[in-house]
């Protein structure tokens, strides 16, 4: 492998904003489990929040590797500043719609990215993508099954799945913000970039929308929420944060 | 009044513990779909339990979680259990003589003796 | 999670069968006799078909309310290991409610059906869940000795008689193995962590040791009822003999831990071999089943609210053309 010495930099803080995104994603989801609209698809959705935080440990098990500290403390010990996590996923669940919705947006732009990372010159990354790519299959036709069957199927739906999708639309482009790094990425093969990653999903998920009944506001009019890569979130990520690391922090150098 | 629980989520979620419920007019039930499972290749599909979908994608995708969560599984067929034609246990009499059918049964067939009377008799 | 179907035991013996065709019933009997098993579509007595769907549907209700006390934690769960396995956890309690839901339909009572008499109070469900996890310690002790405790139960009734219950309860305890195990990593690591780590296990293992001495229930009056649903197969085994069998498992697994019991009588009998405790307080039972436990009323107002804020997508996606019957399972 020919990674440079910025390679490797790079690579780290595009695993920091990757592994914060599932991890963030999926304790959001998780909290669905036992609330679900229906049982079957509580146990559907709880699954998609299992893999999804299964799949920021895969990352943070490489960040481990290649020096950072282990995956737990990653997880649990940082404030909210050191966070790299798109605005998307902060959010609170909401109502079914809103959580519906993002969960697509998100989970077409993860298919790409690691169908995009599955032929990537970093290995250990590859290797992760390539076991994943049936998880994030079910969960991409999860999402797109609801939104085609729930995007029209009443006024009180389609009412619900529009506003669900101009509220989660802005902040799904902030997945797309660029990274300080991208040339060296691209450069070295080891990623594409964001930019060609959203083409990609706007091209992936306009059809699907539309076709639901659905109307997809134009890329131009809106104003990406970005900022989450820098580490500048919305105020709903620190109280989130504070309550899921309450009981770890109580003694972070127990066994728990 | 408000709930002030343990569990933040219920918390969040804003519940008014005075609210009576609501019944649905009619009861909002999906149809239910009967699912079958596949452990590996080369095996029958098993039948394994039920699921309430809307439609056979949801139904599809009730039933991966539900059923194949853990464990094997090559592939799912889910069927609508009102186009399951099922016979009834009342008429199970008309499996009682199959075990009993004996030119259907290999081992009914035994022709070595018959073999080894007709050598004796060729010998003599 | 479970703890056991609560029988009525006022009922008068000649109720149950008076109105059956001798006949059918005398065949009935014989099958359950000879071990084999009843089918959804079987002709049953009455009473069987009723006490049937009370119990599961309580079984039922137990599992999905079951998954509110742990579902507490699931946004606090200490590191990886813990979260994902909380989560997952969880996720089987609600997957155990959708199997037992769907062996009670068979009987004839619809799924909404079932989940609108749970939150209008009409039905019941196991007691213990109306008690609060108040730390993250109580989780650990739910999911290990709750769960003990339902183990006990499931395995017992998946010996019964009705087909359906039975295929879904074989499926439900292979599941709570992991429960099980899980649930006593738990509390092994914290019994042998930390002193503030140990003392939280400690609290919360006396916090649940009188819901956990409820669990089974107050000993059955053996009446004729309760005899003829032990006949059928209904019910499996008595509450007494259930609780004896928990506390044979699994006390001497606690003492092992050096952790405290908050029953100064509790001890085995060398010479019966039955386990002798302090009677719990069945008045505080009654009272909480009854509706006035600390927790009853958040247990089902969150329900009643799930259940409405999924309404709009079931009602989205009810067809006219695809009429609900009856599933198979
Ligand atoms: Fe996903
Ligand atoms: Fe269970
Ligand atoms: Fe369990």
């Amino acid at each position: 492998m020919n990674i440079s010495e910025k390679g490797f930099f790079a690579i780290k803080e595009m695993l920091y904003k990757i592994a914060d995104d599932q991890l963030i994603l999926g304790h959001r989801n998780s909290e669905w489990t036992g609330l679900g609209p229906v049982l079957e698809e509580d146990i559907a959705f709880s699954s998609m929040a299992q893999d999804k935080i299964g799949h920021s440990l895969a990352m943070y098990e490489i960040l481990s590797q290649m020096g950072e500290s282990d995956p737990d403390t990653i997880a649990f010990m940082r404030n909210d500043d050191q966070f790299h996590c798109c605005h998307l996923v902060e959010y609170p669940i909401g109502e079914y719609e809103f959580s519906l919705m993002r969960h697509f947006f998100f989970d077409m732009a993860e298919a790409i990215r690691f169908e995009m990372l599955a032929n990537s010159t970093f290995e250990p990354l590859a290797m992760v993508a390539r076991k994943i790519k049936g998880e994030i299959k079910y969960h991409t036709m999860h999402a797109q099954i609801w939104i085609n069957q729930l995007g029209a199927a009443t006024e009180e739906s389609n009412l619900r799945m529009q506003k669900a999708l101009n509220e989660t639309f802005p902040l799904a482009l902030g997945i797309f913000e660029p990274g300080t790094h991208e040339e060296i990425l691209a450069e070295e093969g080891i990623f594409e970039g964001e930019k060609a990653l959203q083409d990609k999903w706007l091209q992936l998920v306009t059809p699907i929308l539309e076709k639901a009944g659905l109307q997809v506001p134009s890329i131009s009019s809106i104003t990406p929420s970005y900022g989450g890569r820098f580490g500048s979130h919305t105020p709903h990520l620190q109280p989130m944060l504070e309550e899921m690391t309450e009981v770890f922090r109580i003694d972070p150098s127990a066994e728990w | 009044m408000k709930i002030n629980s343990i569990d933040p989520r219920v918390n969040r979620s804003k519940i008014d513990p005075e609210k009576k419920f609501e019944e649905a007019k009619e009861l909002d039930q999906w149809q239910t779909f009967e699912v079958f499972q596949q452990i590996k290749r080369g095996m029958h599909h098993q039948h394994v339990g039920c699921v309430h979908a809307p439609s056979p994608e949801i139904a599809f995708l009730f039933a991966k979680e539900q059923y194949a969560r853990r464990g094997q599984c090559v592939n799912i067929w889910v069927v609508k259990s009102s186009d399951v034609f099922a016979t009834e246990y009342e008429d199970a009499d008309i499996f009682d003589s199959a075990p009993e059918k004996f030119h259907r049964d290999p081992s009914t067939y035994k022709v070595m003796d018959r073999i080894q009377a007709f050598k004796e008799r060729q010998k003599s | 999670m479970y703890g056991n179907a609560y029988i009525d035991p006022s009922l008068a013996p000649n109720k149950l069968t008076q109105d059956e065709d001798p006949i059918k019933l005398a065949e009935f009997e014989a099958r359950i006799a000879a071990g084999d098993k009843i089918e959804p579509k079987d002709w049953m007595p009455t009473e069987y078909r009723k006490q049937l769907i009370r119990m599961i549907e309580q079984h039922a209700h137990s599992e999905i309310i079951g998954s509110l006390p742990e579902g507490t934690w699931i946004t606090r769960a200490p590191g990886f290991r813990r979260k994902l396995a909380l989560i997952a956890k969880v996720q089987d309690e609600v997957g155990h409610a959708q199997l037992l839901y769907s062996a009670a339909e068979t009987l004839g009572k619809p799924r909404e059906e079932m989940i609108n008499d749970l939150i209008s109070g009409k039905s019941k469900y196991s007691n213990v869940f109306n008690y609060p996890a108040i730390t993250w310690a109580d989780t650990a002790v739910i999911a290990w000795l709750i769960d003990a405790g339902a183990i006990v139960n499931q395995l017992a009734n998946s010996k019964g008689s009705y087909g359906p219950y039975v295929r879904a309860l074989d499926r439900i305890c292979a599941e709570e193995s992991f429960h099980l195990k899980y649930g006593h990593d738990n509390v092994v690591y914290l019994a042998t962590g930390t002193p503030k780590q140990r003392q939280m296990v400690q609290e919360a293992l006396t916090r649940w040791w009188p819901p956990i001495m409820h669990f089974f229930g107050p000993s059955d009056k053996i009446s004729v009822h309760t005899e003829t649903l032990m006949k059928w197969k209904v019910k499996m085994a008595s509450n007494d003999d259930m609780r004896q069998t928990f506390l044979n498992m699994y006390v001497p697994k606690i003492w092992d831990l050096g952790l405290v019991l908050p029953d100064p009588n509790l001890k085995k009998n060398t010479e019966t071999g039955l386990w002798e405790y302090t009677e719990p307080d069945w008045e505080e039972f009654k009272r909480v089943i009854n509706g006035d436990g600390p927790c009853n009323a958040e247990r089902l107002a969150v329900r009643r609210q799930a259940e409405e804020k999924g309404r709009w997508v079931r009602q989205a996606l009810l067809s006219k053309d695809s009429r609900y019957v009856t599933p198979l399972v």
